[in-house]
């Protein structure tokens, strides 16, 4: 199965956001509880990054050095903190995210960048989503939106690396959840692996991210990217995005995977069963579940939203 | 819990397990009182194999597959329901304020499910009986494998409507994305007309101003080597 669930204030750049997440991803857990995560997002900022790595098995002085000296001329570190094999650097970043990614992660060591964002927070780890409080603290993250997934594993490892939400590898403040398989990952895998993305999972959900940050480079917009990924991708998807200034959805042509929405005038709240928004939120705004071959996008107040914000495709 | 004859039994889904909430109320039912749930929260299950008359009401959504099996209770609920409404339904009614999931009403062999908003994919698939009225806007492949009944779409229609149905009829108020396989359109006879006017009125809809009826082309019934082609295409 799997529980996917995202959250987006219509009223202000700083709700409980964390708490809200962790809510609705306890109301899904028997969905799945094999990992957790979140991906929160800030509206506001200093102009510092923030980038987890994880760096399995070194002690925390010899893995805090070597990145150091990995981000010389790239990047200045202005903060350490250490969650077991995760290290959470605040950087100010002097060079685009991609850059830096490729530096840390050396070929050959088993360094992997798990997000940088100036935005984005992204926490996961193995276990249910009542761990991620514990952990990381999420009860007390606060911004304008978020999503968060839930796993029940069915065709690849239970580890950190196989855990949602996906940052899209390389590009700063992009994340996906899904719920669903991604039936031609292969072929779509090869062919970013021919334009040299490095994947860091056998997770067919991995892919997401990496099609929707290339379809931005081509120049479309998040909107397109969404459009054009239902007929891209085939199998059974239901999964969100988010970026600063958005939150959305897509949902494959058969509906094959659940998928609700509740909007009122305080917030927008997506989850693949009603359960997690009244576990939550209460009682507020109806529920209502699109049919398939679907997208939609929001954007937060305040963010400068295309002329076409939200549409259906035909 | 209330126990006065003329008051429904209260039930508060808050403190309960779903098991424990359908025991009370089925029990309830049994002893011939009406029910009314609190705080149902979109619980899964809610409801299930009723098996006596009686009113049992949801204060606000439920989960899947509500009012499963159902065979004689009417269900109110005040929210939106989730996949797998009042599947295998087979006497009563149920009545859902809000939206509903994919595969309302599915299989079911008679009663009647009313959705006053939106039905999401595949509503009424292998329907075998009864009557599901959407005040709303119906999705993708409505009516698939369709073998006897009544659906009524007052909104819209999504693709592949009635695609493959054996018997029954729908009917769409709205537009229509397009029809699936082996689905005609008719024109609804006058006795039509006036078992919709009786539905709309019973449960407090106001009529589209024209309705399409749809049915099988029956192409489909019996494999004739000569429509090969619409078999490789239905298939």
């Amino acid at each position: 199965m799997c529980g996917i669930a995202g959250y987006l204030s219509r009223t202000g750049a700083d709700e409980p956001i964390g708490r809200v997440l962790l809510d609705m991803l306890t109301g899904l857990a028997r969905r799945g509880p094999d990992s957790a995560g979140v991906a929160c997002f800030r509206p506001h900022t200093d102009g510092t990054s923030v980038a987890w790595v994880r760096v399995p098995g070194a002690d925390g002085t010899g893995a805090e050095a070597a990145l150091r000296s990995r981000l010389a001329g790239l990047a200045e570190v202005r903060d350490v903190q250490r969650h077991g094999d995760l290290l959470r650097l605040q950087l100010w970043l002097d060079a685009p995210a991609g850059a830096v990614t490729r530096a840390l992660e050396h070929p050959g060591d088993d360094v992997e960048v798990v997000s940088i964002g100036e935005h984005l927070e992204l926490v996961k780890q193995v276990g249910a989503p009542a761990g991620l409080d514990a952990t990381f603290g999420i009860a007390a993250m606060r911004g304008s939106h978020a999503i968060g997934h839930t796993r029940l594993s069915t065709e690849s490892r239970v580890d950190l690396s196989h855990s949602q939400p996906f940052w899209a590898h390389g590009v700063a403040d992009l994340a996906t959840v899904h719920n669903g398989h991604i039936t031609n990952y292969d072929r779509l895998r090869r062919l970013y692996e021919q334009k040299g993305v490095r994947f860091f999972s056998e997770n067919d959900s991995e892919v997401i991210g990496v099609y929707l940050a290339d379809q931005l480079e081509r120049g479309r917009t998040l909107e397109q990217a969404l459009a054009n990924s239902l007929d891209d991708f085939d199998g059974s998807f239901t999964y969100l995005v988010a970026t600063p200034d958005a939150i959305g959805y897509a949902r494959d042509p058969f509906a094959l995977k659940p998928l609700v929405t509740v909007e009122t005038d305080a917030y927008v709240a997506i989850a693949n069963e009603e359960i997690a928004i009244r576990h939550a939120l209460g009682t507020d705004g109806v529920a209502h579940e699109p049919s398939g071959h679907v997208y939609r996008l929001w954007y937060r107040a305040g963010a400068a939203a295309p002329a076409t914000a939200a549409s259906a495709a035909a | 819990m209330s126990t006065s004859p003329t008051a429904p039994v209260e039930l508060d889904a808050a403190t309960l397990s779903v098991r424990h909430l359908n025991r009370a109320t089925r029990d309830a039912l049994t002893a011939g009182s009406d029910v009314l749930v609190r705080n149902s929260g979109a619980r899964h299950n809610l409801g299930v194999a009723l098996l006596h008359p009686g009113r049992v009401t949801f204060d606000s959504s439920v989960g899947y597959y509500s009012a499963g099996m159902n065979d004689g209770a009417t269900v109110e609920i005040g929210g939106s329901a989730g996949w797998g409404l009042a599947e295998g339904m087979l006497a009563g009614t149920v009545v859902v304020r809000g939206n509903a999931g994919n595969g309302a009403a599915a299989s079911i062999r008679g009663g009647t499910v009313v959705v006053h908003g939106d039905c999401a994919a595949r509503a009424g698939v292998a329907m075998k009986g009864g009557l599901l009225l959407i005040q709303g806007d119906a999705g993708y492949m409505t009516a698939f494998m369709m073998q006897k009944g009544v659906i009524v779409i007052c909104g819209n229609a999504g693709d592949a409507l009635a695609d493959s149905m054996y018997e029954g009829v729908v009917f769409v108020g709205g537009e229509i994305a397009s029809l699936g396989n082996d689905a005609v359109i008719e024109e609804p006879t006058a006795p039509d007309q006036s078992t919709l006017a009786a539905a709309f009125a019973q449960y407090g809809i106001t009529p589209p101003a024209r309705l399409r009826k749809i049915v099988a082309g029956r192409r489909l019934w019996n494999f004739e080597h000569a429509e090969l082609e619409t078999w490789r295409h239905a298939l």
